[in-house]
């Protein structure tokens, strides 16, 4: 398991947006925001604010630290 | 292609070019001379600013972001290491052929020789960057 997990894609279909729409409110690319949903890239803290405002919920319900997972 | 971002399309497409045009050079190395050394650079300075006019006027969304930067720091990294490494091997051979008293200085085309060496030397770490980012774009980082 990553050490960052996200709940972006099911924010995110929960809202009927799509990775399109969310890559360009946050400003990055559709392939950024997919590598973000399959645990691929862990976004800088700046980009996670702006992924969790997009999605209108508090960072902490976007994105969790386990200090097991892996880097 | 439209799975692709931006970057990634110019990166397949740089790695295309590098190959076609560093290929044929290299394996008709008994041809070769400073003139075509240059025209090389030439052509391939040319292929890349047409490649990258076509996919930018193919490609509606041009943002970078801050992966891009990330995977494109990944791959000068790895490029870096592969010069570093073929320029240690390559003095550790220079060295040994000269203690062997294998090079002959005095022959005009050693000059060409150490060019080319040189010039593969930078062409392998340059592929090896375009791989290692291409890579980095299909993997997690």
């Amino acid at each position: 398991m990553p050490a960052i997990r996200n709940q972006v894609r099911e924010l995110r279909a929960a809202r009927n947006m799509t990775q399109q729409e969310l890559a360009d409110q946050v400003g990055v690319t559709r392939q950024t925001v997919i590598a973000i949903e399959q645990d691929k890239y862990s976004p800088s803290l700046e980009t996670a604010f702006k992924v969790a405002l997009a999605l209108g919920v508090s960072l902490d319900k976007c994105f969790q630290y386990d200090p097991r997972g892996k880097r | 292609m439209s799975s692709l971002s931006y970057r990634e399309k110019f990166l397949y497409a740089s790695l295309a070019i590098e190959l076609a045009v560093y290929l044929p050079y290299f394996f008709l190395h008994g041809h070769n001379s400073v003139s075509k050394v240059a025209g090389m650079i030439a052509g391939i300075i040319l292929l890349q600013i047409i490649a990258q006019g076509t996919i930018a006027a193919l490609t509606r969304n041009r943002i970078t972001d801050e992966r891009d930067r990330l995977i494109e720091l990944h791959g000068y990294r790895i490029g870096y290491f592969t010069f570093a490494s073929l320029m240690a091997f390559g003095l550790a051979m220079l060295w040994f052929h000269a203690e062997a008293g294998h090079l002959n200085m005095q022959n005009h085309t050693m000059g060409l020789h150490f060019l080319n060496v040189f010039f593969g030397m930078l062409v392998i770490a340059d592929i090896t960057r375009t791989v290692a980012q291409l890579i980095a774009y299909r993997r997690a980082l």
